[in-house]
């Protein structure tokens, strides 16, 4: 090969290898479904260690050199490890069980940005608004002494109801991370693992419902942009508070095959009563061969009945402390 | 004394701080972790339920008596994504529990390390690396 034609194919490798991924997407025509709808459909995986945030640590610098990723794999991957038993013992009852119940990835995203956020570039979830957090400081408040007082009053997560990464939007946790994406015509559908909901998203263009109803996973509506799936989704509840999100968020989702074997998703979150500014985050989708299996998460909920149970062993603990010291 | 506790509860808080968040609910509310438990038993039954598994076994004392314990460990999707199945955890097993006892004081623990008798870990025989979406969990 020509040494001219060498630093021509260097040189648009490094160009590529500097753009999102996203952009690089033209060269590669995804397949159609029967109904002509770019093919979105399998089952996918999001498991990764980069955080939503850029750690603190890590201020200031956007992305990881290759040395620096597998660096901080080994790191993360021995912090992440619940197999180890050097914590004192309040801490170490919050590791939970050992650490082949998890399933959290190993790998920072390929692009090596050190947060899923995207913009704005400090990798931080903007501040909150005065008044956005003027109310969640009363939330906090008045739900201080109350965590335990009935099932209610515990998190959406241990009641089964709504997970803040199963979305939307959709974000990798510590396991359950598999979506299984559905197209017929005029809707595509979107099976998420964690708390198994199921997201139909209806793309004839109908408007949202009335502003009057508010859902768990708020109203989703889709539409293609050339190879891409945007779904916009509003009318949420107040009450799932998404990173300090209220019920006027508007949340717009990116869906881009960009090869065979990835979807790369990017979410924008609009909400200026909550926040000072929007914000968007970029999260890689791997296929994978493993089904999407049934959480069937209140069937088995004992743990509802083994935290009250708690409160009230501590409750009495306390009675019985004071009782005793008159 | 109160540059000793400052300098406490700042280490305590590094200490805690540096503990993702884990596990579908808080352990620490529902477990006691003043009431640390070793528990040698044999599987008498295992529930492959969501949103954590509970393996049950049959605690034989000093005196001879037999006590029956619940186990809590994490979802068994993770497991069946390993490739485990129901009779993974045959009937009959003598396994080690180290864990926590449950606040309220019934027979019910975290199996926050969960062995054979000879020390090796249960499920440990489809580790990360065998699974199906190995190298998939991640980015390329």
């Amino acid at each position: 090969m020509h040494w001219r034609s060498r630093v021509l194919l260097l040189s648009t490798a490094v160009v590529l290898m500097g753009l999102p991924a996203a952009a690089q997407t033209k060269t590669w025509t995804p397949p159609k479904t029967p109904d002509g709808q770019p093919d979105l459909q399998g089952t996918w995986t999001n498991a990764t260690i980069t955080p939503l945030e850029r750690p603190a640590d890590l201020a200031g610098k956007e992305f990881l050199t290759a040395q620096e990723a597998a660096e901080y794999e080994k790191r993360i991957g021995e912090a992440n490890n619940a197999d180890r038993r050097n914590l004192p013992p309040e801490a170490d009852v919050g590791l939970a069980y050992n650490d082949f119940w998890y399933n959290r990835g190993t790998k920072i995203v390929g692009t090596r940005r050190t947060s899923l956020i995207l913009d704005p570039k400090d990798g931080k979830v903007p501040a909150l608004t005065p008044a956005a957090q003027q109310k969640q400081d009363a939330l906090r408040a008045a739900a201080r002494g109350h965590a335990s007082d009935g099932p209610e009053s515990r998190a959406l997560t241990e009641r089964c109801l709504l997970w803040p990464t199963a979305g939307p939007p959709m974000l990798p946790s510590f396991y359950n991370n598999n979506y299984q994406i559905v197209q017929s015509p005029g809707y595509v559908t979107i099976l998420v693992e964690m708390i198994h909901d199921a997201r139909v998203v209806p793309l004839d263009g109908r408007p949202h419902v009335s502003g009057k109803v508010q859902q768990w996973m708020g109203d989703s509506r889709g539409r293609w942009e050339g190879n891409t799936l945007v779904v916009d989704t509003t009318n949420f509840t107040d009450k799932t508070r998404f990173r300090g999100a209220d019920e006027k968020l508007h949340l717009v989702e990116h869906f881009t095959r960009v090869d065979t074997d990835t979807i790369m998703y990017e979410f924008t979150v609009d909400d200026p009563t909550a926040f000072t500014r929007s914000w968007t985050a970029q999260v890689p989708m791997r296929r994978t061969a493993s089904p999407v299996y049934e959480y069937a998460c209140h069937e088995g909920n004992y743990a509802m009945a083994g935290m009250l149970a708690g409160a009230r062993a501590d409750e009495k603990a306390a009675a019985d402390a004071k009782n005793g010291s008159k | 004394m109160r540059t000793k506790l400052a300098v406490v509860m700042v280490g305590l808080g590094l200490v805690l701080t540096a503990v993702p968040v884990r596990a579908h609910h808080a352990f620490a509310a529902e477990f006691d972790a003043k009431k640390p438990v070793k528990l040698r038993g044999t599987v008498t039954k295992m529930e492959w339920i969501n949103p954590h598994a509970w393996i049950h076994i049959d605690v034989k004392g000093a005196d001879g008596t037999t006590t029956s314990w619940m186990v809590e460990g994490g979802t068994p999707n993770t497991l069946f994504r390993r490739g485990l199945t129901k009779d993974s955890l045959a009937v009959g097993t003598e396994i080690v529990v180290d864990g926590y006892q449950a606040k309220d004081g019934s027979n019910r623990a975290n199996g926050r390390d969960i062995t054979f008798t000879d020390g090796r870990k249960l499920f440990l025989g489809a580790s990360s690396s065998d699974a199906p979406y190995a190298g998939k969990d991640g980015e390329k």
